[in-house]
């Protein structure tokens, strides 16, 4: 990774060299081999998210505060950027935080999600400039749709009557062109613990527009009991065709051939291991949030004068008042193909990410040195000409190296290791109570909260519960070293069946989580695989391959399962493999013919291994209208995309797996759909960890 | 030509001889109302309905008709009475009609009320500030409209729902304006709307954000109208110069004095025939002023009233209705006199042809090549006839035409012959609809549907749908919601109930016998309402049994009363806004208790129901939440609400309270032992904390801190024995006592100490973490002194670690490795390094 060190700065590109040889090394560089090029274009999405909030802003006319929720800017910055506000009349922007507003034009306009918490807020600004001299008008824009629960909420508040309330449907957001998000947060904790099914309603309207632009889903699958009701409010939401009907919602689709839900609760051992893919570790160590991650501005190169780089300004700040948020040093950085190497890089596993990276920095060098050789005047306006592209992909390597180098310094600590260690054993079933021990030991060095009771969980899920003694045990060492405010979340966890004691009580109403040694023999979920040629997705984990992948498969990639070896057809010499320093100019080998994908049968062959996991299994068909009797052709000749949608939230692991699944066969890619992106860190830390919960402060 | 006057006879001819205008009589009015200048008249567009009402500052002789109770009239453009409409409500400022046909009345207070053609209405208010100022006038457009107060502000009223008046920016009148008009948003740029407003000499524009002052000294005006599509203006100044102009005052069209016509006063009405054509009219005379100063003038018996169309204009006198519109090009290339144009020759062809010709077929070749468009322009043509007869005409000749062509798409033509015959039954005197094909086309078959339902004409609706292949359940929904409410009406007025079973019956087998599709669009939610609203809660119910949509049964429910049902139904839908309606809605209805006991008698139906309420509960109603709980023995929600509580208060009394509430719920649950424990510690341990805060006089906080924490600030504040105190009290682990004390020596950079603290014993965690921590913090050196201790093995890269290489290496050289000794030369960080470790390496032999 010093090899950065070795470029040639690029700063001295006039000399003249030689001619470039026939086949340009960029080549690799700009294709996106871990991305099957999608079918579905999503990126409608966009054009309708920003039309949806230009229409929204326009309908108050003139200047105007916006005042904004914070857990909105996330996803609004993904959709849109401030110029376009203040091109609508946004004149300042404020976040939506306890405390008077200072507005100075004469229309207000909120911007906020349907929440009591939100409403109580504006209630209390609107009720404070009410009671100033100045007059102001108040729109209260929801997202995505105004409801009875906040008209009474403002009601009760007594400012009804002053609001305008109308809202904007922004719902799945494509953050990159073959993932779509609804970015909602606490999903899963809201659907398992508060029984709030709200978020399953926003994504069955989420999907009926989906449906809307690329028509009905053949085929809805799905495993786990909000996946049922996902699937059957989906089925319910489709009008009924009348007069209005758009043919899109009554015929079947043409391009995605089904729609599979998997439920994040039924599993949850995936979420609870620690990715190791690169994007998976950025997560892991950094936290991305709404693809961004915050980076140290030194990593990034500084933004040319005059504008803003397109990746790391679209978050919308406030311009006016001092923020609650943290003005950190560090700047936020958007991570998305775009970014070619990050491409290239993300769904790779840790292990080999260094290697590629050495590899990228050999080509730059080799790109920048060619300007020696330029020798005729068009020669070097070919370098010249590329020279930008040049620079970006330098500035890339900079970054990625950077961040590489941060995450490999931290997994190189003895608790990480340990950590791994942990689940690696824990997975295979090897000695659980020394693991327990190793636990134990975290607590006592103090290890991050999260990290122990993820451990924790994993040795819960995979043993299928702990003896009453060890638990309390382990339980009050927790709470003597992080704090007694975490008794309700370990109550939490067991409510989930993520914390159980042994023997079970015979009044406990919560079922304990199913055998996992019957789970893993028949999912295969251990499976050894080279991470730098992998021929199973249990690369993402270096050798477990994730369980709601494995679902998937049984419904899309039926071979992967049953013959392991028939997912090794491809004998492909994946370049990744060759040492470093392998010439970076070599032919790629010309790949075999991948085997064809085939149609979607539902879950027939796998009815039985289903049974093993708790929740309901869902298999429905949609039909066209008209032809009722008509089964969805199986299209072997055309290619596919099959639709994965996780209901309380999907890991980068699982995606990266499904990218890499989507270059194993021809005919088939994946669009991913997911209520919002989420580690098992984050899952536990909806469950309460927060500030308004923890005694005092925590350090 | 069987008395069927030709199309010509209507024409006139603009005395440039450039263009036609036509005016033709559409109805005989069935009225008998002898002079119009006795009321007041609102014509709704596309042919739309007249509201009358009588004038009351004209004096009238006392008839027959005339009621003294102030009343509103609604006639059908062919003047058959629809409704009248009796009026109460203080003195009517403006009536005005929707997009839809709703008759919209505004009264002085700001009092306004939105009727349908059956009378039926819901009422709106501009609010109570508005009523000390009053309304003194108003424009309404199709989509809203915008009333000047008493005080001389515009307030805008967007749609038909009652929404909240919206003021624009102040126009600084001092008095009332002579004349101003409405620039409805679908014709502005901005999409808001935009007012013009004669002052004194000038025009202002104003709209929500500002007031511009046009600079016009040609003022002030009488009249002010703006053009249907918004772009162009026509004033009239007080002395009778029309002066028509572009909205943006940018552009002068045309200027005419009308004072030289020599009638007597200023026009009644000022309005738009189209978008290029001005029209006026007095008592006797309609004048009409077209694009290049052209004027024609209409001379009439009786007061007429004029209705703008975006095609042309309607005349309402006492004895007819007429279509005055500037001939449409079609029309004109086929029967003008002297025609040579292709569309004249074919149709002149076709005429020949029927009586046996042989110079028809002369006359289509001359035309071979432009015969495609022949045969478009009669079809269009066909289209712009009132006349049955003539539209025939065309079409017949248009098919004639066609056949002499290889290659000819038929669509227009079979389309407008389903058009005509739509339009020819809408116009059909006793519908009374005078809809021209451009009206029609702007405004969509749906809307003409929607508009025959709400005159009651079902059936006519049904089957135009049936005719133009659109899906009915709109006509049957209206027809079922008639039914009932016609239904009511005839019980009043009988006392004779009808049985509920055969309605419902009768309304249901309707709808199935039109095949699955129309029944799925039907909502049975939206009739039974009707019913309910009739007071006929039977049949409402009996009716929601048939509704598909769960979520469509709800209000209706909630307004019968019935709780428990709509709770089930708003579950059943999956809408969770859906339940907190219901729920909320009976929150406040119903008493505490019986809100709790219908939740919780449901069972695992109404569970979700109960999860909602929590979650509204915990943000918005603690109490309520409390209370749920508590009547619902949740001890462990309960505990853990008052920890919560516990960790938001800055109390410490306060704050022990709350614990000790979560430990006597804890402990009142015998599953719940070890959390009960554990409260007892914690309580065990804040005290304990409020004993040290005093020891050292509040230097530092304690409370808050984990049991760990606590120790550790202990031994970073030098209170050893205050450690060693919590280590006994709470059965502190050895392990993590060590790690905690190496941590809390670390930081205060006590390596005497942890020196000592590493002789005191054989340390139970083993010396490694000494070494690793010390490094982690940036101590290389004095981790270094720690690598003796640990084992063997591990020696080499822990010294490695604290940057030791020569260490690391001796160590190797110690134990005879010398394959480690190789790897660490291997990976030495500089040339000094690998150097020494060789001479390691060689002196080992």
């Amino acid at each position: 990774m010093a090899a950065t060190t070795t470029l040639q700065p690029p700063h001295s590109q006039l000399h003249p060299a030689h001619p470039a040889p026939p086949h340009s090394p960029t080549s690799e560089g700009t294709s996106r081999p871990d991305v099957a090029n999608p079918l579905v274009d999503v990126s409608m999405l966009k054009v309708l998210a920003q039309r949806g909030l230009v229409d929204a802003l326009n309908s108050v006319n003139g200047a105007k505060t916006l005042v904004l929720d914070p857990s909105l800017a996330g996803p609004l910055s993904l959709v849109t950027e401030v110029s376009l506000l203040k091109h609508h009349g946004v004149d300042k922007m404020f976040w939506l935080e306890p405390g008077p507003l200072n507005a100075a034009t004469t229309h207000v306009v909120y911007l906020c999600r349907p929440q009591i918490k939100w409403m109580k807020i504006v209630a209390d600004q609107i009720k404070r400039l009410t009671a100033g001299s100045t007059t102001h008008t108040y729109t209260l824009i929801l997202v995505p749709r105004r409801t009875s629960l906040c008209d009474r909420i403002l009601e009760e508040e007594g400012v009804l009557g002053e609001v305008n309330i109308s809202s904007y449907k922004l719902e799945l957001i494509a953050i990159e062109d073959d993932v779509v998000s609804l970015e909602l947060e606490n999903v899963w904790r809201e659907i398992n613990v508060d029984g709030d099914d709200t978020s399953i309603f926003y994504a069955a309207q989420a999907l009926v527009t989906i449906q809307h632009a690329y028509g009905l889903f053949p085929r809805i699958l799905g495993k786990g009991d909000g996946a049922k009701k996902l699937a059957d409010l989906l089925i319910r939401s489709i009008p009924p065709p009348s007069s209005r009907t758009p043919a899109t919602l009554s015929h079947t689709s043409e391009v995605i051939d089904s729609l599979i839900i998997i439920d994040r609760h039924v599993d949850m051992i995936t979420p609870m291991l620690t990715q190791l893919t690169y994007e998976g570790l950025i997560d892991e160590f950094f936290d991305i949030q709404n693809s961004h991650v915050k980076v140290d501005p030194a990593l990034l190169a500084p933004p040319p004068a005059g504008s803003a780089s397109p990746g790391t300004s679209a978050t919308p700040l406030p311009t006016g008042l001092p923020t609650s948020t943290p003005s950190q040093s560090k700047r936020s950085h958007h991570l998305h193909s775009a970014d070619h190497l990050f491409a290239q890089l993300r769904g790779s596993n840790f292990a080999i990410v260094g290697g590629k990276l050495h590899k990228e920095a050999r080509r730059l060098e080799v790109e920048y040195k060619r300007h020696h050789q330029a020798q005729t005047v068009s020669q070097l306006r070919d370098f010249v000409g590329k020279l930008g592209g040049l620079q970006n992909e330098h500035q890339a390597l900079r970054l990625h190296t950077g961040l590489s180098e941060e995450i490999s310094t931290r997994t190189r600590t003895e608790q990480f290791n340990k950590s791994l260690e942990i689940q690696q054993n824990l997975l295979q079933g090897y000695d659980t109570t020394s693991q327990i021990t190793g636990i134990e030991d975290l607590v006592a060095q103090q290890a991050p909260i999260q990290i122990v009771l993820r451990l924790l969980c994993l040795a819960n899920l995979v043993t299928g519960g702990i003896k009453v003694r060890v638990l309390e045990n382990l339980k009050r060492e927790i709470l003597q070293t992080y704090g007694y405010s975490y008794v309700p979340m370990l109550l939490s966890l067991s409510s989930l069946s993520l914390l159980t004691s042994l023997p079970i009580s015979k009044h406990s109403k919560i079922p304990s989580p199913p055998a996992f040694a019957p789970i893993r023999k028949s999912f295969r979920l251990l499976s050894d695989t080279l991470e730098a040629a992998p021929k199973d997705i249990s690369y993402v984990y270096s050798g477990y391959a994730p369980l709601s992948v494995r679902l998937v498969q049984c419904v899309a990639q039926k071979s992967a399962i049953l013959s392991p070896a028939a997912s090794d057809n491809n004998g492909r010499d994946d370049k990744d493999d060759a040492p470093p320093n392998a010439n970076a100019n070599s032919d790629p080998p010309s790949p075999l013919p991948l085997p064809l994908a085939h149609p979607i049968t539902g879950w027939k062959g796998f009815e039985d291994m289903l049974k093993l996991l708790p929740g309901e299994v869902v298999d429905r068909t949609q039909h066209s209208e008209g032809r009722a009797d008509t089964k969805p052709a199986p299209h072997q000749d055309r290619p596919m995309t099959t639709m994965v949608f996780f209901l309380g939230g999907c890991t980068f692991t699982e995606i990266a797996a499904l990218r890499w699944m989507g270059t194993q066969m021809q005919g088939r890619s994946f669009l991913v759909g997911t209520t919002g992106m989420v580690n098992g860190s984050s899952l536990l830390q909806s469950l309460g960890d927060g500030p308004s919960v923890a005694f005092g402060p925590m350090t | 030509m069987s008395g069927v006057p030709h199309p010509t006879t209507f024409w006139d001819a603009t005395p440039d001889g450039n263009s036609f205008f036509r005016k033709q009589e559409v109805y005989t009015m069935q009225w008998n109302i002898p002079d119009l200048n006795n009321f007041i008249v609102e014509g709704a567009r596309r042919g739309g309905p007249l509201a009358i009402r009588r004038n009351e500052s004209a004096i009238l002789e006392y008839g027959r008709q005339m009621t003294s109770r102030p009343q509103i009239q609604l006639f059908s453009s062919s003047g058959a009475l629809i409704r009248t409409i009796p009026w109460e409500l203080g003195k009517v400022v403006k009536i005005g009609w929707s997009l839809d046909e709703q008759l919209i009345v505004l009264n002085e207070e700001g009092v306004y009320r939105i009727y349908d053609l059956q009378g039926e209405y819901t009422q709106h208010s501009l609010g109570s500030e508005v009523q000390d100022a009053g309304i003194i006038d108003a424009t309404i457009h199709e989509t809203g409209f915008v009333a000047l107060t008493g005080a001389l502000n515009f307030l805008e009223v967007k749609g038909w729902e009652g929404g909240r008046p919206l003021a624009l920016a102040s126009a600084g009148l001092s008095h009332p304006p002579s004349c101003w008009d409405v620039i409805p948003p679908d014709q502005t740029i901005s999409r808001h709307v935009e007012l013009l407003v004669s002052h004194e000499a000038t025009v202002l524009s104003v709209d929500n954000l500002e007031r511009v002052d046009q600079h016009i000294s040609r003022g002030p005006f009488s009249k002010l109208s703006v053009s249907p599509n918004g772009k162009a203006l026509a004033l009239l100044t007080s002395t009778g110069v029309l002066w028509v102009v572009s909205s943006n005052f940018q552009e002068s069209y045309t200027e005419y004095d009308t004072s030289v016509e020599g009638l007597p006063d200023l026009p009644r009405q000022l309005v738009w025939c189209g978008n290029d054509t001005v029209v006026m009219n007095w008592d006797s005379v309609v004048l009409m002023v077209g694009p290049f100063g052209s004027v024609l003038r209409y001379y009439y018996s009786s007061p007429t009233y004029l209705i703008s169309e975006v095609d042309g204009v309607r005349i309402i006198s006492s004895q007819c209705c007429d279509f005055l519109q500037k001939l449409p090009r079609v029309s004109e290339w086929v029967f003008r006199p002297g025609s040579t144009s292709s569309a004249a020759i074919l149709f002149d062809a076709f005429e020949l042809y029927e009586k046996k010709s042989p110079r028809a077929d002369e006359n289509i070749r001359n035309i071979r090549p432009e015969l495609a468009g022949a045969v478009d322009a009669c079809v269009q043509a066909a289209g712009h006839e009132l006349e049955p007869y003539w539209q025939k005409r065309l079409l017949n000749a248009a098919l004639y035409g066609r056949a002499f062509l290889d290659s000819y798409n038929p669509t227009d033509l079979v389309e407008m012959g389903q058009t005509l015959k739509v339009l020819n039954a809408v116009r059909y005197y006793e519908i009374g609809l005078p809809l021209t094909y451009n009206q029609y086309v702007q405004a969509s078959p749906h809307h003409l549907i929607a508009r025959l339902t709400a005159r009651n004409q079902h059936l006519l609706a049904l089957r135009i749908s049936t005719f133009l292949h659109l899906k009915p359940d709109v006509v049957l929904r209206h027809w079922a919601s008639a039914k009932i409410s016609q239904s009511r009406r005839e019980s009043e007025e009988s006392g004779i109930v009808d049985d509920d079973e055969e309605i419902c019956r009768l309304i249901v087998a309707k709808f199935d016998t039109l095949g699955p599709d129309a029944a799925q669009g039907v909502s049975y939610s939206e009739i039974a309402k009707k019913a309910w609203l009739a007071g006929r809660s039977r049949l409402a119910t009996k009716l929601l049994d048939h509704e598909p949509k769960a979520g469509d049964q709800v209000p209706l429910l909630l307004n019968m009363k019935e709780d428990r049902l709509a709770l089930t139904k708003a579950i059943l839908s999956s809408d969770p806004d859906l339940v907190y309606h219901v729920l909320l809605h009976l929150k406040r209805r119903l008493n505490l208790g019986d809100f709790f006991r219908l939740i919780e008698d449901g069972g695992p139906e109404l569970k979700p129901a109960a999860n909602l309420l929590q979650v509204y509960a915990r943000e918005q109603n603690r109490d309520l939440l409390k209370d749920f709980w508590f009547q619902d023995d949740r001890r462990t929600e309960s505990a853990c609400l008052a920890l919560e509580e516990a960790g938001n208060m800055t109390d410490v009394t306060a704050k022990i309270e709350s614990i000790k509430t979560a430990a006597k719920f804890f402990s009142e649950d015998k599953e719940r032992g070890f959390e009960a424990k554990m409260m007892e510690e914690s309580l065990r341990l804040i005290t304990f904390q409020q004993q040290l805060e005093k020891d050292v006089d509040g230097g530092i906080t304690f409370v808050g801190l984990s049991v760990s924490q606590t120790i550790r600030a202990c031994l970073v504040a030098g209170l050893s024995k205050k450690a060693e105190r919590l280590r006994s009290d709470f059965k502190i682990p050895d392990k993590r006592f060590w790690y905690t004390k190496l941590h809390a020596l670390t930081e205060v950079k006590d390596f005497d100490g942890l020196d000592a603290f590493s002789k005191s014993k054989r340390s139970p965690i083993g010396y490694e973490p000494f070494v690793e921590h010390l490094v982690s913090k940036g101590f290389a050196k004095q981790a270094s002194s720690f690598v003796p201790k640990c084992d063997a093995k591990a020696r080499a890269d822990l010294y490695v670690k604290c940057g030791e290489w020569r260490m690391a290496g001796l160590e190797c050289k110690e134990r005879g490795d010398k394959a480690k000794l190789q790897e660490l030369k291997r990976s030495s960080p500089n040339n000094l390094v690998a150097r020494e470790l060789e001479q390691i390496l060689t002196s080992m032999g």
